[in-house]
């Protein structure tokens, strides 16, 4: 068996959660600061993704990578606790990871102003119509 | 089990699309914002974006079409490079979007300043 040297390197045991963790806290402090530029539901919905992935990155991974918590699988039935312990992780790390990355994107896409019509559409309308009324 | 906690938890199909739709809308919002502002942020959050939607697809898709006549064709250094990549593409992922939010966050209180 050949050892690639970008094997261990990729999956360090002991940089993985710190770098998680810092990746978290950081997100969190840049997605306050932008909020403080920018207002309305843009703001809301990005510090609402933020605090969820915060939350997923920070707390639950770093749990599951120092093995505090149980890896769900479904067709696993021998757990070193309890199944439903496992299982209820489970649920909050898909809903934190999933649901936060929803609510940020969203957030960054009202931010960008992706989901508004953009204004040189709006501003066609009857100038335009005089125009070609009058070169008809 | 719950039929409805059975479906959501073991397929795990609803939170993944939900997951995958909030990280296009994040690539686009990023591509877009990197397009009108020229601000070098929304090219790192959009590469950090799309390289996070690569691993999650093939995280996605690997346990259907992996197989052990796909392993022998690919070799050790395919199979260590479908161990290794995977977490590098999330690391990677997750460092350019945070990097790349930083640095929109930093081009736009220059802005307004």
């Amino acid at each position: 068996m050949m050892h690639i040297p970008l094997l261990p390197l990729a999956s360090i045991e002991a940089v993985r959660p710190v770098f998680l963790i810092i990746m978290g806290v950081f997100l969190m402090v840049i997605a306050w600061r932008l909020s403080k530029i920018s207002a309305g539901w843009a703001a809301r919905m990005i510090v609402a993704g933020a605090l969820l992935l915060g939350f997923g990155y920070a707390i639950v991974m770093p749990l599951y990578e120092a093995g505090v918590i149980e890896r769900y699988a479904p067709g696993r039935t021998h757990y070193h606790g309890a199944a439903a312990t496992a299982l209820a992780w489970q649920a909050v790390k898909l809903v934190a990871m999933n649901c936060g990355w929803l609510f940020f994107g969203l957030g960054v896409a009202l931010h960008a102003k992706l989901l508004s019509i953009p204004a040189r559409r709006r501003a066609i309308n009857s100038p335009t119509l005089a125009s070609n009324g009058s070169v008809a | 089990m719950d039929l409805l906690l059975e479906i959501v938890l073991k397929n795990g199909l609803m939170f993944d699309a939900v997951g995958v739709i909030g990280l296009g809308l994040l690539g686009l919002a990023a591509i877009k914002l990197a397009r009108r502002d020229q601000s070098w942020g929304g090219t790192m959050m959009s590469m950090g974006a799309i390289s996070l939607l690569l691993a999650r697809f093939y995280l996605l898709v690997s346990p259907h079409i992996i197989d052990d006549s796909i392993l022998h064709m690919i070799g050790p250094i395919g199979i260590s490079l479908t161990i290794a990549l995977p977490p590098l593409l999330l690391t990677l992922g997750l460092a350019g979007i945070v990097w790349g939010l930083w640095g929109h966050e930093r081009w736009l209180s220059e802005e307004t300043r």
